[in-house]
Order: structure tokens, then sequence, then C-alpha cells
């Protein structure tokens, strides 16, 4: 089994983040893989170890995005890709998996797989356009996956249940982070991970046509979200509170 | 005049109450800016719902059936979509927030060569396109976005707007469709857990969650009376279904649903941000926790300090006073 697994490097959100003039203020230096990406590592690494195989990561991004692929690499992946980035650059879902499909034209592999959504923007797109792009089955929101016979089996949730679907090799699966732990890298995990094949990939040198670079969609700012104010707090004996409270929301807020 | 179009999400024989929401601002938008707000109802037997899609303004009702339809599949979905984008040439597409609108809107959006913004919790019309917010980093902080292009697809988050009816004459317009099974790679083999007779967590108007403080045997049978009394749809923190004790299903935040009912019970749950990104849209929410500090006070309309267990059958008993 071939895998190919789209990572990306995105701020931590659970550093601080501050808003001037609509601009994000964010600790550069807390940059993270992907939580999902992370998890579809994970899984990769775990299919790959019981039916044989490997796994390379893939990522398009700015030289310091390096780290990043370091750390997939040091939790286990093979080998890596790095389509390189200028370091500014305001990419939509769209353009992503444009170039992730330029890349995969002349690539022969089995499964694909990513997040199912960036952690830092939350849109969930890349995936499914990019399966589009290249014409194959896919399933998103993956929370297991299992290899049958030459199949991806997953079990992804849906709106009325967990559907598990069976996807014939080629395939592409966006993955949920609620499967797995994503392993932590070892010491050695970490040292081997310097000596793995690595190829560096300038955007700019790729055949990727020119009008699909120019996102569709703009970010044009940043604001604070209307605080939700903290409402009355009670203590006390436990049968009056339920009592004054029952009270409350079936007389002031009616939603009883 | 441009169209607006919606597209109106069955599922498990009920019309998806985000869809009717999205449908409801369309409305409203056609109706301020001199465009025409239509719908697409995709399914087993579309002609079916035409009647509630009415209520809410679409002008005119594109209907898609055919059996194939009986489940969520991306390949024939996306085929119908398409097919619904080349016949009405919608300016907007608007869709609810659905898990299985999330399977489908990149692929959509790439199929079509439109522009896309997902999971949106307000948007507007500008000139040769829409201006939208979204929730995130977490949903702690707001982006503000433009998207441009002759179709736009954009999908909302459940509770962002109002139902508002305005009921038209509709036109139908049958769509023919077709689609080969052997054309389908993928194979659904099963769904686990479909809700019967459970109430769907994103469009339901009270929840009861539970935490990790509610996690054993006594503490689920008071949450699910507690959710019983009340006609509520029962959610978790990830502590729960991550344990095993509720099933994944109904996980609430972040990466579980968003939802956005009328009244939210948390009870033994901490508040930690991953999980508030999934309720904070809630109308009025009441944090049941037996630690004076704990985050989900910060954002609780009403918050009881104390243990659950000594808590709930107390408020139980009262709840079911007032029901009588
Ligand atoms: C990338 C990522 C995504 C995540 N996505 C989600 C998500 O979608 N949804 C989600 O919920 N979490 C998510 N989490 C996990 C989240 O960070 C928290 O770990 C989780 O929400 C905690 O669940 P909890 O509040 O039930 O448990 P805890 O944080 O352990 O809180 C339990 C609470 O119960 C109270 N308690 C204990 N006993 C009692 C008692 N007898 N009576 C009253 N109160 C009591 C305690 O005071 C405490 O506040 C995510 C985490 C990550 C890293």
């Amino acid at each position: 089994m071939k895998f190919y697994v789209c990572i990306k490097q995105v701020p931590d959100v659970d550093a601080p983040i501050q808003i001037k003039d609509g601009n994000l203020i964010q600790d550069t230096d807390r940059m993270v893989l992907n939580a999902y990406d992370a998890s579809a590592v994970e899984e990769a690494l775990v299919l790959t170890e019981e039916h044989g195989g490997e796994v390379e990561v893939v990522l398009v991004g700015p030289e310091k995005a390096k780290e990043t692929i370091r750390k997939a690499l040091a939790m286990g992946a093979d080998k890596a890709t790095h389509i390189t980035t200028e370091d500014e650059v305001d990419y939509d879902s769209a353009v992503y998996a444009n170039v992730l499909a330029t890349f995969f034209e002349d690539k022969e592999y089995d499964i694909i797989s990513c997040g199912k959504q960036s952690q830092d923007t939350d849109a969930g797109l890349a995936g499914s356009m990019l399966a589009q792009h290249l014409n194959l089955s896919y399933a998103t929101n993956a929370v297991g996956l299992s290899i049958e016979d030459e199949n991806l089996v997953v079990k992804r949730q849906g709106d009325s249940g967990q559907e598990i679907i069976a996807l014939p090799a080629p395939c592409l699966v966006t993955c949920s982070n609620d499967m797995n732990e994503p392993r932590i890298p070892s010491l050695k995990g970490i040292m081997q991970s310097k000596r793995k094949p690595m190829e560096t990939i300038a955007l700019s040198d790729m055949n990727v046509d020119e009008s699909v670079l120019s996102a569709k969609t703009q970010v044009t700012g940043y604001k604070e979200k209307p605080a939700r104010e903290p409402g009355q707090k009670f203590e006390g004996e436990p049968d009056e509170l339920a009592e004054k409270v029952a009270k409350l929301l079936d007389e002031e807020e009616n939603v009883i | 005049m441009s169209t607006l179009l919606t597209h109106i999400a069955v599922s498990d024989g009920k019309i998806k109450r985000s869809s009717l929401e999205v449908l409801s601002r369309m409305t409203q938008l056609a109706e301020s800016n001199g465009h025409s707000s239509e719908a697409v109802i995709i399914d087993t037997n579309a002609s079916n719902y035409v009647d509630e899609v009415q209520k809410y303004g679409a002008s005119k009702v594109y209907t898609i059936s055919d059996p194939i339809f009986e489940n969520h599949q991306n390949t024939p979905l996306l085929k119908a979509l398409s097919k619904v984008m080349d016949e009405a040439n919608p300016f907007v597409f608007g869709f609810g927030s659905t898990e299985g609108t999330k399977d489908i809107l990149g692929a959509l959006a790439a199929n079509t060569d439109a522009a896309v913004l997902s999971d949106v919790s307000e948007f507007e019309l500008i000139d040769g396109g829409i201006k939208a917010t979204r929730p995130v980093m977490a949903a702690k902080i707001l982006s503000d976005n433009e998207a441009h292009g002759d179709n736009i697809l954009v999908s909302v988050r459940s509770g962002s707007y109002d139902l508002n009816e305005s009921p038209t004459e509709a036109e139908v317009v049958d769509i023919d469709f077709s689609f080969d099974e052997g054309d389908l790679k993928a194979t659904l083999r099963e769904i686990i857990g479909a809700s019967g007779d459970k109430i769907d967590l994103s469009e339901a108007e009270t929840i009861v969650a539970a935490g990790r403080g509610a996690k054993d045997d006594e503490g689920q049978e008071l949450v699910e009376e507690l959710a019983s009394v009340l006609n509520a749809a029962l959610g978790a923190s990830r502590a729960l279904t991550e344990a095993g004790v509720m099933d994944p299903s109904l996980q609430i935040g972040q990466t579980g649903k968003v939802v956005s009912p009328q009244l939210y019970i948390a009870v033994g749950i901490s508040g930690a941000i991953q999980h508030v990104a999934g309720m904070a849209n809630s109308k009025v929410i009441v944090a049941i926790n037996k630690d004076p500090d704990a985050p989900i006070f910060d954002i609780a309309d009403y918050g009881i300090v104390g243990d659950l267990y000594k808590v709930l059958p107390p408020f139980i008993e009262e709840l079911k006073k007032i029901k009588e």
C-alpha cells in the first residue's frame, strides 16, 4: 500500500491570539502539524504497519514548514515532499487542492489521506476538492479506517449515524481526530527523521496553471467574537437551587 | 435578476431545519435585492417536500427524485447538484452546514469551478459576490471573508438565521435524473445507529449534554431522565465519547456537532474551548458543575454550583411539576 498523506502547518489554536487593526497577531514560533493531519499520519502508519507499504507526506508551504514535515517523519513516515511557496500567500482551499492535484498527476498511489479540515480555518474543503480533481472516489470525516482485501473501509460520521463505506484503491479519505491518539515522536524517531528522504520542489517550478493560483475567496479581516456574558451563578442547597433555576427557565426564559 | 438557490436537505424523511433557515435568509436577500429565491430538493421522492418549502418563499422549486438518494452517497448527490447548477445557474447556492454538505461542498466547487465559503455564521450580498463571517481558530475569533464569481457556494451553520415564513405559490420543475449504480465505485455497506426515533442533535430545540462529571451509570441515568423529562436530545463532551460511555455521534464541539438549541444544559462539563466551539450559539445555557471556577460558568446564563448527583434529582422533580 502506498499512502500519501497531505499535511499542513498551522498556528497553534491554543496560543494566545490578538487582533490589531483587523489583523491577526499570532506567535509564529508556535506553528504545529494540523491536529487532523496528525491523525491521518497516525492512521496511515498503523495501517502500513499492519498490511505493509509506505507512507509519504506532502506539504505545500513556506520554508519554515519544514519543521512540520520533520515532525511527520519523526512519527514514522518514510519520506516527504515539500512544495515550497513564498512566506506570505493568501491561498484558499481551492488553490491548495489545485497545487496538490498537479503534484499527484504523475504519481502512483493506493490511498491519499488528509485531515478533514485545517484547525486554523476550519474550512474542510480541500480534501474533497482534491478527490474531484483526481477523479477519485472518496469519503470525508473518517472516524475509523481498515483495509479489507483491496478496499479501504471507512467508518464516517454522517447525519443519521456512522456510515461504513468500502472504497476500492486508489481513493481518498479525510480524517477526523477522533479515531486515534497521534504518537509522540521518540528520540530515535527524531534522529532518524533527519536522514529520511525529503524532496523539495518550488511551486514556481511546477506546472501549475497560473489562473488557479489566484484565490476566488479572500479573508478581509479578523474581529473579536462578541463575548457571551456570564449570567447568574447560584450556590447553596440543591433543593432550593433546583427550584429556583427551573422557575427561571420556565417563567423568564420560556424554554421549558 | 439573479438566482439565489437553496439546497433543501432531507434526512430520515424530514427536511433539515438548517436548510429552511438558509432558505429564509435567501428569500429575505432576494426580496431586498430584486433577485429570485429558488430551492432544490433531492430525495427518493422530492415532491413530498414541496409544500413545506413553498412556505419559506421559494418561487421555483427544482425536484430530483431517484431511489439512489435513500441514503447519503456523495457520487450521485454531486451529479445531481452539478446538474441543477447547470439548469438554474445560481449566483449564490446556499446549504445548511450538515455532515452531508461537508462531504460534498468542496467537490461540488471543484466540479463546477465555483467559489466557496463553508460554515459561515452570517452572509450578505455585495457587488459581484458575497461577504461572510466565519468562526475560525476553534471558533475563538471571527474572520471576514469575500467570495467573487458567477457561482458562489456557501454553507451556513445551523442556528445562524431564524425561520421566517413568507408563503408563495412555487413553480415546480422536475429535473430528469438517472444514475447507474454501476458507476458507484464506493459501496455503502451499512449505517450504524441510524436515528429512528432519536432526536437529531443539530436540529434539537433542547439538549442535555453530559460530561466526565456524569460518567458512571448513576450519572448517566440521571442525565437520561432529565433529557426525557424535557423531551431533549442527548449530547456529550469528548471526555465521554472517548471513554466509550456515549456514542461518538453525540459529541458536541469543534470535532463533533455544532448545535444551536433554545436550551442547552451542560451537566458535569468543564467548558473546554473545543466543547464551547460547538454549543456557544445556544440561546440559553445552563451549567451544573461542582467546581465554582469551571470555565463553563463564564458562558452560562444560569450556573448551578453543586454536585450533579444531589442537584439533578430535585431539578428533575421541579421540571416534572412544571411540565404537568
Ligand atoms: C483538537 C481537539 C479537538 C477537541 N474536540 C472536542 C469536541 O469536539 N468536543 C469536546 O467536548 N471536547 C473536545 N476536545 C476535548 C476538550 O479539550 C476537553 O478535554 C473535553 O471537552 C473535556 O470534557 P469534560 O468537560 O466532560 O471533562 P472534564 O474537563 O474532565 O470536566 C469534567 C467537569 O465535571 C465536573 N464534575 C466532576 N464531578 C462532578 C459532579 N459530581 N457534579 C458536578 N460536576 C462535576 C468537574 O468539576 C469538571 O469541570 C478536543 C480536544 C482537542 C485537542
